[in-house]
């Protein structure tokens, strides 16, 4: 029978030096999934998707993927998977239909570009040189070049990093295309909202640990019910954490936005608009919202995904 | 075998496409090309009044009247009189260097277009038109004059110092009271094309300027693409395939070798059609030298790249060891008498050897090495390079 997982690793450790960039990962991705792995810059997402590509061989621990158990992911592994690194390129004077004529190259079978070239909505730049494509665009070559062999796993490490907004979307609704056609998918993102868009699950990683995983709502989940409540508040937001301390279960001060998880909201907002009288300070930009993954990160590590 | 022959065209693509990569390897040589072949192609041919002629007296002897004369009416002739300038400029040995050499080197001047004619005086030249003078027969010896065939300027200079020599041989005579037409001293006029092509300078500079190209696209093409490649991630990009690095390096020499076909034939193509070089470069023996250079040059690229941490230092590194190698390497003159730290440089420089071997084998200079030297020297080269790359070279960028 075959598995449900189509890849996992356990206990993956990678030590450059003193550090440890990969610390005991271990997690197993469900076939016909997004599985993401979410954290902040240097949390050690990229790393451990290097060696789950092949670039580079873990110090430590296991892999075991399409039901083999690996030391270094081998050359009929990468058959069936495909690769969109972060940062990537191609050469600038190859033009698209080109550089995807090449990847197909090194596949013993790989579908037609044309195929891939509609899939990717690049059909109109088949004759441009890589150096003339946008930002967009050429991440959407690099999924295209990722696809080209019709991979049954698909690493996307990073796929929307530096985008505008509506290249992302463009990016997002690709990916959910390839859910949709039944591939297996591991991402890495540092945005909450691109997991919580595209991914069953996810994996959020900080200093090359796991530190927690599950659906997107089991971890907004298990901070309990919950409910936070932002303001800016300026110069004074000292004095309104401070008057609010008593009435919730944390309270935060960045920079004049103050940020507040409580599990008793009407008693919350009640002291925060007695204070607002009482101090006469407005209270600007307030918004009252369930909390999401970032939330679940601060919660964890008491920092920021971006910080 | 697909994948090879996807990553050859890929790296022929760009470097065709890629102005500053298509500038090196074609543009430069047909440009440096033209250049000496216009600049140094008709050296005295147009305008020039005075010609540079060897000469080289063997007949030393003394009492050698016959040799001293014609050497002092030569030197008349290169003495400036008035405002005009002097007819001839007279190259003649030191006095402690060896005859025999000094025309050897004279005569790979001639050949280059260096020298206008070079005259010979054989050993036993005087005693030979005196006994002829007192006996009944012409003389053994005879003044020689090299010319190089096909220039004008060589022509002319041949023929003033023919004339000279007659002037002297007479003036002998008279003096002797035994002048006879039929015992006069002979010139024999000797043309260096008279036995096979006709070479001039561009014949030289051909072969020169195609080592050349083959140096510099190796020199610069191969770390510019993997350097650059490795930095920008774009080899990492092939590593997350089943394509591996002896795939991709096969590949990418079929595809320097390629680049490198495309190169020579530019290049005999301007020098034959433009500039009537002769030179034969699509031989069997030449096309080995040429393709042993193209693997050499290769490989040294292989090892800037593999010594250069980053993609700008490896083109700097490149650009540094450019120069003196192209120039030290004899590819554009003869190098005939260097300095002894230059000499070094030249001694273990490959193009020195390649382009030596080149011109040897295409028999447009006679070689200064024998070829095996030469293709042993460049096969070493191949060897410590590969050496150095296959364990210093790291194709993805570390961390």
């Amino acid at each position: 029978m075959e598995s449900a997982a189509l890849m996992s690793v356990a206990n993956l450790v990678k030590t450059y030096g003193e550090v440890r960039a990969v610390d005991g990962v271990s997690f197993s991705v469900p076939r016909a999934e997004v599985f993401t792995l979410l954290g902040p810059n240097g949390a050690g997402k990229t790393t451990t998707l290097e060696i789950l590509e092949g670039i580079r061989e873990a110090d430590s621990g296991e892999i075991e993927v399409f039901g083999r158990k690996l030391r270094r992911v081998d050359r009929a592994t990468k058959e069936r998977m495909g690769v969109l690194l972060q940062e990537g390129n191609f050469e600038p004077y190859l033009k698209v239909r080109e550089v995807l004529r090449l990847f197909a190259s090194f596949f013993r079978s790989a579908r037609s570009p044309n195929e891939v070239l509609r899939e990717i909505a690049l059909e109109e730049k088949a004759a441009s040189l890589v150096k003339t494509l946008s930002g967009g665009q050429k991440q959407r070559l690099a999924i295209g070049v990722a696809l080209i062999n019709d991979p049954e796993l698909v690493f996307l490490d990073e796929p929307t990093t530096g985008l505008d907004p509506q290249a992302r979307r463009n990016i997002w609704s690709i990916v959910s295309g390839l859910t949709a056609a039944g591939k297996t998918i591991i991402l890495t993102t540092h945005y909450m909202d691109e997991a919580e868009t595209l991914s069953q699950t996810v994996s959020i990683m900080d200093h090359g640990r796991l530190i927690a995983c599950g659906t997107p709502r089991e971890l907004t989940s298990s901070l309990g019910q919950e409910t936070i409540v932002e303001f800016v508040a300026g110069e004074r937001a000292a004095g309104a954490s401070e008057a609010l301390a008593a009435s919730c279960r944390s309270v935060r001060n960045e920079a004049g936005l103050v940020s507040v998880e409580t599990d008793d909201l009407v008693a919350t907002l009640r002291r925060l608009l007695d204070w607002s009288r009482e101090a006469g300070v407005a209270v600007a930009d307030m918004v009252v919202r369930q909390p999401n993954l970032e939330d679940v990160f601060l919660s964890l590590t008491g920092r920021r995904l971006r910080e | 075998m697909t994948a090879i022959l996807a990553v050859a065209r890929t790296y022929v693509v760009t470097a065709c496409r890629e102005r500053e990569t298509l500038f090196w390897f074609l543009v430069f040589p047909l440009l440096l090309l033209t250049l000496l072949a216009l600049i140094f192609g008709n050296i005295g041919e147009s305008g020039a009044m005075t010609y540079d002629i060897a000469v080289v007296n063997l007949d030393t002897a003394p009492g050698a009247a016959a040799a001293a004369g014609v050497v002092a009416a030569l030197g008349q002739l290169s003495v400036a009189e008035g405002e005009s300038r002097p007819l001839f400029r007279l190259h003649t040995a030191a006095a402690d260097s060896d005859p025999g050499t000094f025309l050897a080197a004279e005569l790979d001047a001639l050949r280059i277009g260096r020298r206008a004619a070079v005259v010979e005086i054989p050993q036993g030249l005087s005693a030979s038109i005196a006994a002829a003078a007192h006996g009944s027969v012409a003389a053994e010896l005879a003044v020689r004059v090299h010319k190089s065939g096909g220039r004008t300027s060589s022509d002319m200079a041949a023929s003033i110092v023919e004339d000279i020599v007659a002037q002297v041989d007479h003036s002998l005579l008279v003096r002797m009271g035994l002048y006879d037409e039929a015992r006069a001293l002979r010139v024999e006029r000797l043309d260096l094309g008279a036995n096979a092509e006709t070479f001039s300078y561009v014949d030289f500079v051909v072969p020169g300027i195609a080592i050349m190209g083959l140096f510099v696209s190796g020199l610069f093409g191969v770390p510019g693409t993997i350097l650059f490649g490795r930095e920008r991630k774009v080899l990492r990009a092939y590593w997350v395939t089943p394509l591996d690095v002896p795939h991709y390096f096969a590949g990418f020499a079929l595809g320097h070798l390629a680049i490198c076909t495309i190169q020579l034939v530019c290049v005999w193509a301007l020098g034959r059609f433009a500039f009537g070089a002769h030179v034969a470069l699509f031989r069997p023996l030449p096309l080995l030298v040429l393709l042993l250079a193209s693997v050499t040059f290769l490989a040294f690229g292989f090892l800037v790249a593999s010594v250069a941490r980053t993609a700008n230092g490896g083109m700097a590194l490149a650009n540094i060891v450019n120069m003196p190698m192209m120039f030290l390497g004899g590819l554009f003159y003869p190098l005939g008498q260097l300095p002894s730290a230059l000499r070094a440089i030249m001694m273990v420089n490959p193009v020195t050897y390649l382009g030596d071997a080149l011109r040897g084998v295409t028999g447009t200079a006679a070689a200064s090495f024998p070829l095996g030297v030469s293709l042993g020297v460049a096969a070493a080269w191949i060897v410590v390079c590969a050496l150095v790359a296959s364990w210093r070279l790291t194709w993805d960028v570390g961390r």
